[in-house]
């Protein structure tokens, strides 16, 4: 998983490979509190599968203190086996106030990913964000 | 202008619009992508599945699917043919050796029933290197005149230097804005 500044392609994060750790624990990302400022930020994640999945879509979910923020459902379809994709979304930042105060924040926001096959969960992710 | 600009111009009347990126390996669909949303384009895999940017302004959604142009990918193409508003169909200009290939695949793609009417901007990349075909040459040798049943363009660009990338963009914005109005028009 990465996250840019969308409007100057800037990388300001990267996970590196979680591998499977990723399912089984909560994830933490330490992003720079400048990605706060950004109008669009972007967030992008890569994954490989071995098998073909016929209908594969994801629901990602970020959460402040509990609460969702924002909500993306994505219908990728068919995966073809043997793969590596990538999926880059593109969020205009419509912040509100208090998403300005990054120590307000820090560890209160986390991203929930779950991807399906059809009505089937076959994952699920969590990722603390803490901005520094 | 970067895929973000694109998505301001284009007119809400449906909820999403997805554009579909075609052509052969090696043609430069990836390098298009990642220069038109600013990103470095240096060190670029060969696509092994897809690659999807989805980019949101004001509850619109735009899609854009790229999909590996290796032979073994390309059987698999098909998948990804549903809800499509437009069709880019990049050709790597310099490959002469491939251009009857990279020709025969389009006519296959055009004769798609999912695809029928689907407008398609063809960008003639990779400009910059002194052995490319020019956009005239690729429409002759490719007989794209012969294209009469959707709108087509053709647009000479460069995803090394951002050259043409715009023009093209434009042209899309154009032809799904039209394809919205008009289905709007239907309705009323
Ligand atoms: N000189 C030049 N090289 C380019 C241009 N566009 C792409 N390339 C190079 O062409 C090669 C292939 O580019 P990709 O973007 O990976 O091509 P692709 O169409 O995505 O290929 P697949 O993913 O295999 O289908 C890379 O080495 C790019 O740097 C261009 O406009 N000019
Ligand atoms: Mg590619």
């Amino acid at each position: 998983m990465d996250m840019r500044d969308a409007e100057t392609g800037k990388l300001l994060w990267e996970s590196g490979k979680w591998g499977q750790r990723m399912l089984r624990e909560e994830m933490q990302a330490r992003v720079p509190k400048e990605i706060l400022e950004c109008r669009a930020v972007s967030r992008e994640l890569n994954f490989t599968s071995q098998e073909e999945i016929r209908q594969f879509r994801l629901e990602q979910r970020i959460f402040l203190r509990g609460a969702c923020l924002e909500e993306w459902f994505f219908d990728f379809g068919f995966v073809i086996p043997g793969s590596t994709n990538s999926w880059q979304q593109t969020i205009e930042a419509a912040a509100p106030e208090d998403m300005r105060h990054p120590a307000e924040l820090s560890g209160k926001v986390t991203i929930e990913t779950s991807f399906y096959d059809g009505k089937t969960l076959i994952a699920k992710t969590l990722v603390r964000v803490f901005y520094v | 202008m970067g895929l973000l600009t694109l998505l301001r111009k284009l007119k809400r009347t449906d909820q999403e619009a997805r554009i579909l990126v075609l052509g052969l390996d090696n043609a430069g669909k990836t390098t298009i992508l990642k220069k038109l949303s600013e990103e470095d384009i240096t060190s670029i895999m060969p696509t092994q599945g897809f690659n999807i940017k989805s980019l949101m302004h004001d509850e619109f959604k735009l899609n854009v699917w790229d999909i590996g142009g290796q032979k073994s990918i390309r059987p698999y193409w098909r998948n990804y043919f549903d809800q499509t508003d437009a069709l880019i169909y990049v050709i790597d200009s310099a490959d002469k050796r491939r251009m009857e290939e990279t020709g025969e695949e389009l006519g296959q793609l055009l004769e798609e029933d999912k695809l029928s009417e689907v407008p398609v901007l063809i960008y003639a990349n990779k400009q910059d290197l002194m052995s490319a075909m020019a956009p005239d040459e690729i429409t002759e040798g490719l007989n794209l005149h012969t294209i009469r049943d959707r709108p087509w363009h053709i647009q000479g660009c460069s995803a090394k230097t951002g050259d043409g990338l715009q023009d093209g963009m434009e042209w899309i914005v154009t032809k799904i804005n039209d394809a919205s109005r008009a289905r709007g028009e239907e309705k009323a």
